[in-house]
């Protein structure tokens, strides 16, 4: 099984450990992985701004870079999400969409094709679980608490293996932290509010971190935390995943 | 790449206190509706219901159309056809005049507000008495709907009595609600019981046996048409469904989503004029065959306007409905609007951050952030795309194409991080206040891949 | 051609892609062993009272020591004592001022504590201008879901599925009962 390494622009960019956490613990789960160069961007910011046809070349690009994998795995749910849900649209009349059929999210990767039972880290540290909505509500990595379904979590389900760690869950548990691309500066004072919001909610779990598969939704609160001085602090789920590598 | 709808969201939330009780009350009806739903096991197999029963019955809409108008005709209703709102009002009128009509009281209904009748008919010597509560408040106070199911919810219970005060005359600073609600039963009472005439909405239209459903929880709908002998329904042709068998499914849904009752007080069957009376039934099109032969948007038709959209919606809380400027707000007002007139109403489709949690709340299954996410797609051909956004998105595309450029890029990323702090002034033009924006890496994955440094 | 005509053409040409009906076999509706009381906890949740009739008591009686205060009783169901008649009233207004108005429901129905009233009087407004209403029903009409109910009910040219007080939330979303119609809902199980 060979595993092609997707790593987002803005986590290459701006938070490259989560990228190295995600390959050292892939690695350490005796993977054969691979990081094919001249990654850039998946194109989500430009389609949910409207612009989805610049999106097209990503599009092309992503699936000649990843033509040999037989899966793609990203520590980023809402870049996997529009991978798999888009990518088969964006394509359509060109060619045959490969990489929707191949593209997982780190956590369902984990989760559902290694069925990972054991880590061999410890992380002794109260954390509150930010569920991104792609995440829950495209990749279906918790039960939407919309839906009425049979609760489940597939984030907290491997952060429990992991020793010594607290799981807290915010009130309101799949709110919106108001990121959404574009969406973030087009209606900044909502955008804003809502991450207020959902910081305050985590905060009041009384967690020392917030994580969750999502970077894009951490640096949206972290940029509103460190702006109010907040004493909170944001880690990618896939680094307590990868504790002690 | 301010629009419209931001900039009267930022208005709103000036004032923190009223915003946050406007989210948190509407969220606890959200709460609510989640509890409500959790008590039917068959929950989510009763959204797929409603889903497939409308497609099928929108699918089939002038076969059912002619079923229920044939069978209406047949209970002694007359039936009416209005092709746009003009049509509609004109009909209405038309049925007043002929009864000397100088008095009707209304229930609750969006097709009404759609067609701005109220406005066209007191500019025709009617006078016009709305019986929801919510909605008399608002009339009274010369507004517009801010909610499609709690009309005043942005009006706390000290105006409300303010209002009173003066337009009801209620005892001077009393705004205890259920003070003010008397006073408005005691005032609405007599307009009752003096009107010539009731107008309804209508929140289905059941084909097999020609009548119309509309549900309350004031009774409102009800005592206008039980009083006056005149019955006008205003219904739009897509509240049409085939029969009692796929009624009880919505029933079961409406008020479940709506408001998190177990029903509404009142489901109200209207199959023939009352005894003495006369009822008419006014089917709207305004638009809606047009939606349907949309292939992208025809599915926002399965609307039952539930309004558990707005409620769950995290923007919507947050800006209050008149931020919208169409006259139905949250994720359902933002396709509506743009199925009107997506000229018009283009401002609207910024107010969602494509979180999808409406689409999960829809009893119909409306796929809501889906079609926003499309309208957006839109915009750029009726020339209402923001022009920021494009150069934003054609910036990243050009150096997202080019590898090599985004690489270089990225080795200037810590001179970026300085550049952007010295700029304080834009990054909150761009980013707001209240929010730092985040810092670039020094070095980035890629580079780090390859120095060797990811082990 | 007619308004009518225009409007059924413009959806024929839309052309649509058929969608068939929606099946109901797969679906298992909510179903309580003790739909009586299931039913009676329903009624008091939506803000009514639900009572039973013992065998041997006098529903007069009954009704009266509910409501000892009720001048005005309006009802045209022949075994009530009332001193209205909704079949008789020359207008609907004439109801106004009625304290309680006995009805019979036909099927009442658990899950959500709706009760069908066909409009068997000349003037249903006696349902909704009472101040109290009093709602009288067989145990044995019973049914636990809306699925049931609509397979049950016949509409004699109006019905109302009724659930407890009028109730409004309209006002900073306090709920108060007794917005425009009955303040107050008993219903009596016989």
């Amino acid at each position: 099984m060979k595993i092609g390494l997707f790593i987002p622009c803005y986590v290459d960019a701006l938070y490259p450990e989560v990228g190295v956490a995600s390959y050292k613990l892939l690695r350490a789960l005796g993977l054969d992985v691979d990081y094919p160069l001249n990654q850039t961007c998946c194109g989500q910011p430009q389609a949910n701004a409207g612009f989805e046809d610049m999106a097209v070349s990503h599009a092309e690009h992503f699936e000649e870079l990843f033509r040999e994998y037989d899966y793609i795995v990203g520590p980023s749910a809402s870049c996997a999400a529009f991978v798999r849900i888009n990518y088969p649209q964006l394509l359509h009349g060109k060619h045959e969409c490969e990489s929707a059929g191949k593209i997982m999210d780190i956590v369902e990767f984990l989760h559902d094709v290694l069925k990972v039972e054991s880590l061999p880290g410890k992380f002794p540290h109260v954390v509150s679980v930010h569920n991104s909505c792609h995440g829950v509500r495209e990749l279906g990595l918790s039960s939407p608490s919309e839906r009425h379904i049979e609760p489940f979590s597939k984030i907290k389900n491997l952060l429990s293996l992991v020793e010594d760690i607290t799981i807290r869950e915010p009130e309101r548990p799949d709110e919106c932290c108001g990121f959404g691309g574009m969406f973030s500066m087009e209606e900044k004072e909502v955008s804003v509010k809502m991450g207020q919001d959902k910081l305050k909610r985590h905060m009041e779990t009384g967690a020392e971190y917030i994580t969750g598969p999502d970077s894009s939704c951490l640096m949206h609160m972290q940029g509103i935390a460190k702006n109010g001085k907040l004493p909170i602090q944001f880690i990618h789920i896939v680094q307590i995943l990868a504790a002690g590598l | 790449m301010a629009t419209k709808h931001s900039k009267a969201a930022k208005q709103f939330l000036r004032n923190v206190q009223r915003a946050e009780w406007h989210d948190n009350t509407l969220w606890g009806v959200r709460v609510k509706r989640d509890r409500m739903s959790r008590t039917l096991p068959e929950w989510e197999q009763l959204r797929e219901m409603a889903s497939a029963i409308k497609k099928h019955t929108l699918s089939h809409l002038d076969t059912y159309l002619e079923q229920f108008s044939s069978n209406a005709q047949r209970n002694g209703v007359m039936v009416h056809w209005a092709a746009d709102a003009e049509e509609f009002n004109g009909i209405v009128l038309e049925i007043l005049k002929s009864h000397n009509i100088r008095k009707l009281v209304k229930s609750k209904s969006m097709l009404t507000e759609e067609c701005e009748m109220n406005p066209y008919l007191e500019a025709h010597g009617i006078n016009v008495v709305e019986t929801d509560l919510g909605e008399r408040i608002i009339q009274l106070m010369d507004q517009k709907p801010s909610h499609i199911v709690m009309p005043a919810i942005h009006l706390t219970q000290e105006e409300v009595g303010e209002l009173f005060e003066k337009e009801l005359g209620s005892e001077k600073g009393n705004s205890d609600p259920t003070y003010l609600t008397y006073c408005a039963r005691k005032s609405l009472r007599n307009e009752f019981l003096t009107a010539d005439a009731g107008l309804t909405g209508a929140n289905f239209g059941i084909a097999d046996t020609g009548e119309i459903v509309i549900c309350t929880n004031e009774g409102n709908a009800d005592m206008s048409t039980s009083v006056p002998k005149l019955h006008i329904a205003a219904i739009g042709i897509e509240k049409i469904i085939p029969d009692y068998k796929s009624l009880a499914v919505f029933h079961r849904l409406l008020a479940r989503s709506a408001t998190g009752q177990p029903t509404t007080t009142f489901t109200s069957h209207f199959r023939q004029p009352r005894p003495g009376g006369e009822m008419h039934i006014i089917l709207v099109d305004n638009g809606r065959s047009s939606m349907l032969a949309d292939n992208v948007h025809w599915e926002t038709l399965k609307c039952i306007r539930c309004g558990a959209c707005m409620n769950t919606c995290p923007v919507y809380r947050r800006s209050g409905g008149y931020s919208y400027t169409y006259f139905i707000p949250g994720p359902i007002g933002v396709n509506l609007g743009m199925a009107r007139d997506a000229k018009q109403f283009s401002d609207n489709v910024s107010a969602c951050s494509l979180c999808c949690s409406c689409e999960n709340v829809c009893p119909a299954k409306v796929n809501l952030s889906e079609q926003i996410y499309a309208w957006r797609q839109s915009l750029k051909d009726i020339g209402r795309a923001s022009s920021v956004k494009e150069a934003m998105s054609l910036g990243m595309k050009t150096v997202f194409d080019r590898p090599a450029l985004y690489n270089t890029a990225l080795k200037c990323s810590p001179l970026i991080n300085a550049a952007v702090s010295g700029m304080g002034l834009l990054s909150v033009q761009l980013w707001g206040k209240g929010r730092d924006l985040p810092e670039f890496a020094k070095e980035s994955f890629q580079t780090m891949w390859k120095k060797g440094k990811v082990k | 051609m007619t308004g009518k005509e225009n409007i059924l053409t413009k959806i024929r040409d839309s052309r649509r892609e058929k969608y068939p009906m929606s099946s109901f076999d797969e679906l298992s509706p909510v179903q309580y062993d003790d739909r009586l009381k299931q039913f009676m906890e329903t009624v008091r949740f939506v803000g009514g009272d639900a009572v039973l009739l013992e065998p041997g008591q006098d529903i007069n009686q009954l009704i009266r020591s509910i409501y000892p205060d009720a001048s005005l009783i309006a009802s045209s169901l022949p075994y009530v004592t009332a001193s209205l008649d909704p079949d008789t009233v020359s207008e609907a207004s004439d109801l106004n001022g009625v304290d309680v108005g006995v009805v019979e429901g036909k099927v009442a129905v658990a899950e959500n504590g709706c009760i069908w009233i066909p409009q068997t009087m000349k003037e249903r407004a006696v349902l909704f201008i009472s101040e109290c209403l009093v709602i009288i029903i067989d145990r044995k009409d019973i049914v636990s879901n809306m699925h049931q109910a609509y397979e049950r009910i016949e509409n004699p040219g109006y019905g109302c599925f009724l659930s407890g007080p009028s109730k409004t939330a309209d006002i900073a979303q306090a709920l108060v009962m007794g917005a425009q119609a009955a303040r107050d809902v008993t219903v009596i199980i016989r």
